[in-house]
């Protein structure tokens, strides 16, 4: 036989070898280099840059730059793990085009809408964004200012800009992209519970003895715990993993009960569980009668779309009352969910009845603890609030909750969605530790800790993320500033919606990012910022994991994080630009002072000496403002939530473990929340104390199934469902400049069903138009990927900058939560 | 001494040349250059598409590709086409577990896949590390849209021994 | 009636009086053709696609699954269909095939499939004697369209062209050994040989 390939290669090598050791070396083997001064490379932690799993990675450092990365064996999240965008950390800082001056679109040497960008310096910048934004206030007042900010932000670099918002500007036009991505979650959590955030977390992984997936691909978009649950299943041979989509995807490889439902039929089948557990005399009465109550809920409550949209002027009960319910009894509820018999449920939702059966036994049974999972599925849908609430009640009415494995568990997408967006409240209604803009009790806690007079932060909510758009598409909303996010190819219907508000000659759009986006292509001034590493910050996870890092390494010059961004224009302003005389007059030392004094450098985020900043450790935003600035931020911040439910440790002992679970109370983290011994905050005696609610009780919600804002008729035939994949992360800005990850997944193809391309003439890789009433997209088709969805319906993800599948897609949202529903709306595809 | 006279007037000439540069660039920017932002759409503006490309293949040629870090999961250097992972089976180890790699010549996983949650060594590869496709990942025939200007470790360090030989 | 009965009888049994031999020879030739043209047909019919997926234990199951495999859609759009795998091409093997087959026509009478999963707690057992026939035979279906002699090792990836080089060439292995679940998703492999 002749050689093979491996031979080949290994006679190669040590030809290679020979030819090496012919040429005379001193003492050590040339082809490898031993000195440790040489190839020792400084190590330390940090948070993943990516999903809201919160794995703790390894990053290695050599002159200056990230060489390698790797799970941090001594997280509990991970335990050494990473997925394959997490393992390939190391390279997304690194792409060729980062972003390193201020970038403004001008015509001869001025600011011009229509201009070209041009380079020009941050003081430029600041000045343009300045003169801007002041227009705009005086103008309109603090309503015609905005921003949009991230679940991606830091702890403090949201806190930070919160602050220059709701005290400085006094406007509450302030909201993250979570928005798109768990505004259902913390309205599910508000309405049932009262306090947000999920009460389990992930050690519930090694307890379960079921698991359900509602609308949840962990597979993708939760690898790491995919891992663990995958461990749990397989090492445990009882276990039990169902899983529900609309359409067949990778965590089905380990289902044992798959099933795909027509989509917004979740709704029925959480409300049959329900029924099947009254009716099967399995309801947990003594913790139902000591720990719940019952109430109804408002329907007909419309779909957020614009108020003159036909739905909306159909919809009864779209108003102020949306969000109220009634009391009723335990058997008013058994009558309310008794019409969701298996063979009604089975009818609409496409699911046989034999495996809804066995899925309602998985709760039913007293036995088997189980924990359900939820993503975007419940959370992006014109019903999410009410799909928590829904799911919620099952977990209850059996009293399965916060004990280990038995836990109804939220997983949120991003990396700080729940550490910066939910928990210092970036969002347009909210403050930190979970209080409202609307309470005024709320608002004096805030103002109290700002050292702030009363009246400073305005009473009224402001635009929330969809509402942002509207606004500056109507010219109502002048001075817009996005940061860490890409909402031109992340937010729905960019045609109609987005798009013409970014181009309104009326507003100014500043966009901070490290790389050209979609979103700072449609701007008019670009800033160049920091990421990750190349800055020290906190994030927290979705198991109420706060974990904090250092800076590693420098931001390419001219680029600066978001915080020192926030901090520094905020020297732009003096007291006098943005606040009325008589808010003045309450406190008048203020005078003549800038918002950087008053919200920084004067407040308690300024006490902190730089002598804190280890010498080694490199802290450019610190050492610029003369203040330990993240700590300064993080202290005043957790403050907030000490004593009241949300208490974070002292912020130097972030830095020494791998995160911890609020509320940490005399140094202990809490596992699970609501359950005596487990929780400090549990009235003793209480067993479980949902001390979010004043009766202590959770509450049970009457709910019913109503359709979707838009389903598939004669002319738009299928149904749109958009996503994310596991090699990039959302928009792909970061992972499709990692030619590994790029190269595994380049393109957002549209996966259908072999017989849907079939009846429309169409083969794998066709090139087809999917057009809704809104828009239209083009890509190719595929028959055969990992994403199997049934006929009549197809799947496209979103991360591809270059086929922006949100030009289809409906601004529907979900009435209580502003969540738009990314996951239904009706398209046809023709073949180009 | 000398060198560093011509590196000193070099600077200079940089530093006086580059705004000269810079603002050449800005001004002499077309309008189709105005989208050089948009480096991953191609410089094509939002309300417009440039007709998306074919789907590419999957490079099918068993070459190793160096790895960019030594902890870094490798890339598949095969086609995977309708392999299962799943509850019933994983293909990928009938050909990478440690019993077959004699017959397949295929790379053993590496030893850290046998290692349960605790860092204790299992009898088979553990259940954690049971799909594959969570960190290995194949590869297209698709040209990157952006150069990635990533170091890797070995080449600094050759770069530092280079720069102490001469000095 | 008994009277005509018995004249046909008669017709049937008396050697011929009024028709040559060689029309007898060539009716009896036309009246076989006819005869044997019509179970061939028929037996040709149960051996399409359509009449293998008019069931939807097949239809719902193997063939749906088989939808996104390379035997269904490919480069050249040759494409496999049920029986081209599943019938022997030779009469006899056919012919042992079908009353084979009329256990599963009883399996469909009863359901003892008619679900995904009674299908799934089967699939094993339907798989293994699908592997064990083609073992048998060397992998005779498959080699009715994929004849080794005819193969281009220079057109396969390095991996296949070594394995089909080696253990193939040299009879130590054969198609089904390596290709199992080509077509089709697998059963739980445990105890599979190479698995």
């Amino acid at each position: 036989m002749t050689i093979n390939r491996r031979e080949f290669i290994k006679a190669n090598a040590i030809a290679a070898a020979a030819a090496v050791a012919g040429v005379s070396v001193p003492a050590i083997a040339s082809n490898l280099i031993t000195s440790s001064d040489i190839t020792k490379l400084k190590w330390d932690k940090a948070a993943c840059r990516f999903c809201g799993t919160g794995c703790s990675v390894n990053v290695g450092v050599m002159d200056g730059k990230v060489v390698a990365t790797h799970g941090d064996i001594k997280s509990p999240v991970n335990k050494g793990l990473s997925c394959v965008k997490g393992y390939f950390l190391s390279k997304i800082m690194y792409g060729k085009d980062r972003l390193t001056s201020p970038l403004l679109r001008m015509t001869n040497g001025k600011y011009d809408k229509e201009g070209e960008f041009t380079p020009i310096s941050w003081d430029q910048a600041f000045d343009v964004m300045a003169e801007k934004a002041k227009d705009a206030l005086k103008k309109d007042g603090p309503k015609a200012v905005g921003m949009f900010g991230s679940g991606q932000w830091t702890v403090q670099e949201g806190y930070a800009a919160v602050k220059l918002y709701k005290a400085g500007f006094r406007s509450n036009n302030i909201d993250p992209n979570a928005r798109h991505c768990m505004a259902s979650a913390v309205g599910g959590f508000m309405r049932t519970f009262g306090i947000d955030e999920p009460m389990g977390c992930y050690d519930d992984l090694e307890y379960a003895d079921a698991f359900v997936l509602w609308g949840s691909n962990m597979a993708e978009m939760h690898p790491i715990l995919w891992t663990r649950l995958t461990d749990r299943r397989l090492s445990a041979p009882h276990v039990k993993v169902a899983v529900l989509s609309t359409f067949e995807h990778r965590s089905f490889d380990l289902a044992d009960n798959g099933m795909v439902f027509t989509p917004q039929t979740d709704l029925a089948i959480l409300n049959y569980i329900a029924h099947y557990i009254i009716k099967t005399g399995r309801v947990n009465k003594d913790f139902v009668n000591k720990h719940t109550n019952f109430r109804l809920g408002e329907t007909d409550i419309g779909y957020g779309l614009r108020p003159e949209h036909e739905l909306e002027q159909k919809a009864k009960n779209n108003g102020k009352t949306k969000g109220s319910s009634t009391p009723i009894s335990f058997d008013e509820y058994a009558k309310f969910v008794s019409t969701y018999t298996v063979e009604y449920t089975a009818k609409l939702s496409g699911v046989p009845e034999h495996k809804l059966e066995a899925l309602a036994e998985l709760y039913a049974d007293p036995k088997i603890k189980v924990t359900s999972f939820w993503t975007m599925g419940f959370n992006q849908h014109t019903r999410g609030v009410w799909a928590n609430n829904l799911c919620y009640n099952i977990h209850l009415l059996t009293g399965k909750i916060s004990e280990p494995g038995n836990s109804p568990f939220s997983l949120t997408g991003q990396p700080s969605a729940c550490g910066t967006a939910r928990e210092v409240g970036t969002f347009s209604h909210r403050l930190p530790a979970d209080m409202v803009v609307k309470n005024p009790k709320h608002r004096a806690i805030a103002e109290k800790i700002w050292d702030l007079p009363e009246g400073t932060i305005p009473a009224k909510p402001g635009y929330h993320a969809v509402l942002q758009n509207r606004m500056l598409k109507d010219g109502k909303l002048n001075f817009y500033w996005v940061q860490c996010n890409n909402n031109m190819q992340a937010a729905a219907n960019i045609n109609e919606e987005v798009y013409p508000g970014y181009r309104n000659p009326k507003n100014f759009i500043v966009v901070s990012d490290p790389y050209p986006t979609v979103t700072a292509q449609a701007a008019d001034l670009i800033l160049p910022t920091a990421m990750w590493v190349e800055k020290e910050g906190m994030y927290g996870n979705a198991e109420r994991r706060t974990q904090s890092w250092y800076q590693m390494v420098e931001a390419p010059k001219g680029a600066t994080s978001d915080m020192w961004q926030v901090v520094e224009f905020s020297k732009r302003f003096k007291i006098e630009d943005v606040w009325p005389e008589e808010l003045i007059a309450k406190k008048p030392e203020v005078r003549g002072k800038t918002l950087f004094d008053v919200l920084y450098k004067d407040s308690s985020v300024g006490k902190f000496s730089l002598d804190e900043i280890p010498e080694d450790r490199l802290n450019h935003e610190s050492r610029d403002f003369g203040f330990y600035i993240q700590k300064g931020l993080f202290e005043e911040y957790a403050s907030f939530g000490r004593g009241h439910a949300h208490d974070l440790a002292p912020y130097d002992r972030y830095h020494q473990e791998r995160g911890l679970r609020w509320p940490v109370v005399n140094g202990k983290e809490t596992k699970w929340r609501f359950k005596e011994g487990s929780d400090p905050y549990c009235k003793p005696g209480s067993g479980w104390d949902f001390y979010g609610k004043k009766d202590g009780r959770a509450i049970i919600f009457a709910l019913p199934y109503e359709p979707a804002a838009e389903s598939p008729d004669e002319e738009y035939d299928l149904w749109l469902s958009t996503g994310r994949v596991l090699e990039h992360w959302h928009s792909g800005s970061m992972t499709q400049r990692v030619p590994e990850l790029y190269k595994a997944m380049p393109d957002a193809l549209v996966y259908m069903h072999p017989d849907d391309a079939k009846s429309r003439g169409m083969r794998r890789g066709d090139l087809v138009k999917l057009i809704s009433r809104r828009g239209e997209v083009q890509t190719r088709v595929e028959t055969r990927g990992r994403n199997k969805p049934p006929v009549g319906l197809v799947f496209m993800p979103w991360f591809d900058a270059s086929r922006l599948v949100n030009k289809v897609t409906l601004d529907a949202t979900d009435p209580l939560s502003k969540e738009t529903d990314y996951k239904k709306c009706a398209i046809k595809i023709v073949k180009v | 001494m000398k060198n560093l006279n011509l590196a000193s007037i070099a600077g200079l000439m940089v530093l006086v040349l580059a705004p000269v540069f810079m603002s050449f660039n800005a001004n002499s920017a077309d309008k189709s250059e105005i989208n050089t932002v948009a480096t991953l759409r191609d410089h094509t503006e939002i309300d417009v598409q440039k007709e998306p490309n074919r789907i590419p293949k999957v490079i099918n040629k068993d070459i190793k590709q160096t790895r960019n870090y030594p902890m870094q999961p490798p890339i598949i250097p095969h086609t995977t086409r309708s392999y299962e992972v799943n509850k019933n089976n994983n293909k990928c180890m009938s050909c990478h577990s440690r019993q077959r790699t004699e017959e397949s010549q295929a790379p053993m996983v590496s030893v850290t896949h046998y290692m349960n949650r605790d860092g204790n060594f299992l009898a088979e590869i553990s259940p954690r590390r049971y799909f594959c496709n969570q960190c290995h990942v194949t590869q297209l025939d698709a040209k990157p849209l952006v150069e990635n200007t990533f170091i890797d470790m070995h080449s600094l360090m050759k770069q530092k021994t280079t720069s102490a030989k001469e000095h | 009636m008994k009277n005509l009965l018995m004249i046909g009888w008669r017709t049937l049994t008396k050697p011929s009086g009024y028709y040559s031999l060689g029309a007898l020879v060539i009716g009896g030739f036309i009246a076989g053709i006819i005869f044997w043209g019509g179970f061939n047909t028929a037996l040709e019919v149960t051996n399409t696609e359509e009449f293998c997926i008019s069931c939807h234990e097949m239809e719902n199951n193997v063939y749906e699954e088989m939808k996104t495999t390379i035997h269904f859609s490919n480069r050249s759009g040759v494409r496999a269909t049920c029986p081209d795998c599943h019938v022997p091409h030779k009469w006899t093997d056919k012919i042992a095939r079908k009353m084979q087959a009329s256990k599963e026509v009883w399996g469909m009478l009863f359901g003892t499939i008619n679900t995904r999963e009674k299908f799934l707690v089967h699939r094993k057992r339907l798989a293994q004697n699908e592997w064990e026939r083609l073992k048998a035979n060397d992998s005779l279906e498959c080699r009715n369209c994929h004849n080794f002699d005819y193969m281009d090792f220079t057109e396969q990836s390095e991996r296949a062209a070594y394995q089909h080089s080696t253990a193939l060439a040299a009879g130590e292995k054969t198609c089904i050994d390596c290709h199992k679940g080509i077509a089709h998703q697998l059963p739980d492999m445990k105890g599979v040989e190479g698995w």
